[in-house]
């Protein structure tokens, strides 16, 4: 059952064994493999049930519907955009499906440096198994790589750097290109068609525009969540009363760190909210000589790993992605106003974009701020991660200009840089990557609630429970020790899978 | 005469000073995100709009600036759809986001009277001397006018560039489905 509470009126009042707090990457897997199992399930989602009837394809309408404060979401100085899903399904109905398991390295570095000696690739591995059966794992297939990734391929290539076709999540794929605005064919396997209807068919309730504000906790054990029936603008209509024996808060390391913080609850080690990872990445857009419709088709299958060793040092390195969008979100990230942004969006049909996602060590923190809608993010970069991200424009302009493009532009926001085959790429090294100066963007933010095991530098265990609150679980980005250093989906998922498991063998406890 | 072109004609600087200041200062939109809002109750009729007339007439010159491309065959924005696109994802928004929003549009009609000495409002400039205030706002040295510029720009870029009327110019093939626009 998935009920829209717009649309049936009043107050929820429910009894569970497990209430979920958000339905995406982690949340609505912990809601199917507890449903499976037998367990009363509650899912509360405060964003909206929109369905691949609803995905227009168009940026005025998907913008708002899919996406935290319309896409445009930011960290407090304005520096970086912070796009996060708000739906059912969560940003797995607007990603664009790249599928990465954890890297060893990185399960090596959060073993030895957190000590979660559990999280061992073997341990893992069933999980992986079981989410990349559900959600489709598949290798990109060479006739499905489009004009933009064949152009990146092509650059990196005649460089000799290393890059792969990378594995997706999608069936039966048409190659419209519209993924970041939600599938219209449902041919992205998100939680939206994967999960949700799994958990739905084994019992689970789901309940869009419920969204949890606080949750209470008694004698050390949580007891109930409370909340809000919400429009889509945030407006109230009715409240949310879930009691429930066991609470898994999935709503994303902002969302989530924001209601512990406002519930003043699992914070005896002070790292709610703090640590904060975002994946920051920077882009580049080329221009080819000929139109090349680079929106069309699969958006991601193509990415480039030269730069990233973790097994040589697990805390550095970037990762290439080629990158595309429509005029809305590509006009936004490019800079200056008027005439001057005109002359760049006229060339819209022979951009390619190329972005470097940072493997950061940067930490900012999630606060909560004077409403729910509007929580307080901020970041700033370390000198080295700085210094990744500035040499990282090189690389992208080298595979740019390698791929054919006739010029590059930096989007520096005040004064932009175009530059030209047989250029000084130096000079992007030199101006570089400051806050403010040049467009910053995260699609990951990750690691407000970290695990580890100690009480008292991390919010949860291995296996996403609570260090104080009994019955409290976090099954959702925010629980990576470390940014992870590839795209997470796969990643929240498993987790989330291995923690569903783990409440289902030690269920007695709860239920007692 | 436009009938909703802004009439501040008996507006003194110290007027504009006394709108800045109850306009919970300066410092206030230091909490604007990239998209700001307004304050709307649940009682709201049907078809409200989030701007004024005097607001939107405001707000539709700064962004035909914002969009302009000085291209012979580009749309004007008045004839399109874009003004009204803001305004209904303005109204979709959560009012914690979009409060200050219609306050940012009058410091920006406001701005070269208070920040450049110029005695004139926003829409009494001519075109270039609109550029040259946005420039102003663009290149701020305090992060709060910035950050106001670019919640103005991020709207109108929304507005202007999900028109279909300005895909042709682009050189963009627009969605494959062809759904009915909404009403507006």
């Amino acid at each position: 059952m998935i009920e829209k509470l717009l649309e049936r009126g009043g107050d929820l009042v429910e009894r569970a064994d497990v209430c979920v707090i958000g339905s995406g990457a982690g949340g609505s897997v912990a809601a199917a493999e507890l449903a499976v199992a037998g367990r009363s399930v509650v899912l509360l989602e405060q964003g909206h049930y929109w369905t691949r009837a609803d995905f227009t394809q168009r940026e005025d309408e998907m913008l708002p519907r899919l996406f935290e404060e319309a896409g445009m979401r930011q960290t407090e100085d304005g520096a970086y955009t912070i796009l996060q899903g708000r739906n059912i399904g969560g940003s797995t109905v607007h990603n664009l499906c790249y599928a990465f398991r954890a890297p060893d390295p990185i399960l090596r570095l959060w073993r030895e440096e957190h000590g979660l000696s559990e999280l061992t690739v073997e341990a893992l591995a069933p999980s992986f198994e079981r989410v990349e059966k559900n959600l489709r794992v598949k290798p990109i297939l060479e006739a499905e790589l489009n004009a933009l990734n064949r152009i990146i391929r092509s650059g990196a290539q005649r460089l000799g750097y290393s890059g792969w076709v990378a594995r997706h999540n999608r069936e039966g794929c048409i190659g419209a290109g519209y993924c970041i605005l939600g599938c219209s064919y449902d041919a992205k396997q998100s939680m939206l068609i994967t999960y949700v209807p799994r958990a739905s068919a084994a019992g689970a309730r789901i309940y869009a525009n419920a969204r949890a504000e606080r949750i209470e906790a008694e004698g050390g054990r949580v007891r109930r969540v409370l909340g809000s029936v919400v429009d889509h603008d945030g407006r109230v209509r009715g409240s949310v009363e879930v009691k429930a024996k066991v609470v898994v808060l999935a709503a994303g390391a902002v969302a989530s760190p924001d209601l512990l913080l406002r519930s003043e609850i699992a914070n005896g080690s002070g790292q709610v909210g703090k640590n904060l990872h975002l994946h920051p990445s920077v882009m580049l857009a080329g221009f080819m000589e000929e139109p090349v419709h680079a929106y069309r088709g699969i958006p991601q299958s193509y990415y480039i790993d030269q730069f990233i060793d973790l097994e040589k040092d697990p805390h550095r390195g970037y990762i290439l992605m080629p990158i595309t969008g429509f005029p809305v979100l590509t006009g936004a990230n490019l800079p200056g106003f008027g005439r001057a942004h005109f002359a760049q969006m006229a060339k819209f049909s022979r951009m390619v974009g190329l972005l470097a996602l940072l493997h950061d060590r940067s930490a900012g923190r999630v606060a909560s701020g004077r409403s729910l809608a509007k929580p307080r993010i901020a970041y700033a970069l370390e000198e080295g991660d700085r210094r990744q991200l500035s040499e990282s424009l090189v690389h992208i302009a080298k595979v740019l200009f390698a791929g054919g493009a006739k010029t590059v532009l930096a989007p520096y926001w005040h004064d932009p840089l175009e530059l030209a085959p047989g250029d000084d790429l130096s000079v992007l090294e030199r101006r570089g990557v400051r806050e403010g100066e040049i467009g910053l963007a995260s699609t990951h933010p990750q690691s407000t609630c970290r695990m580890g095991r100690d009480p008292g530098t991390s919010v949860v265990n291995a296996w996403g429970e609570s260090h104080e609150v009994a019955g409290l679980f976090l099954a959702d980005m925010s629980v990576f020790p470390t940014s992870l250093g590839a795209p997470p989906q796969l990643t929240t998922a498993a987790l989330a899978d291995r923690t569903a498991s783990h409440i289902v063998a030690r269920w007695p406890e709860f239920a007692g | 005469m436009n009938p909703h072109a802004p009439d501040f004609s008996r507006t003194t600087r110290r007027g504009f000073l006394r709108l800045a200041a109850a306009s919970a200062s300066l410092g206030a939109l230091a909490e604007l995100r990239a998209l700001p809002a307004r304050a709307t109750s649940s009682a709201e009729p049907a078809g409200a709009r989030f701007f004024n007339p005097t607001d939107t007439e405001i707000l539709t010159q700064i962004a035909e600036r914002m969009v302009d491309s000085g291209h012979s065959a580009a749309p004007r924005l008045r004839a399109t759809g874009a003004i009204e696109t803001i305004d209904r994802t303005c109204r979709e928004l959560d009012p914690a986001l979009t409060s200050l929003l219609p306050t940012v549009v009058r410091l920006v009609e406001y701005g070269p009277f208070f920040f450049d000495w110029t005695f004139r409002r926003f829409t009494q400039l001519s075109d270039q001397e609109k550029d040259a205030s946005l420039n102003g706002w663009m290149t701020s040295r305090f992060e709060v006018r910035r950050l106001a510029f670019k919640a103005l720009r991020n709207l109108s870029i929304l507005g202007y560039y999900s028109q279909e009327e300005s895909w042709p110019l682009i050189g963009y093939a627009g969605p494959l489905l062809r759904s009915p626009r909404p009403a507006p």
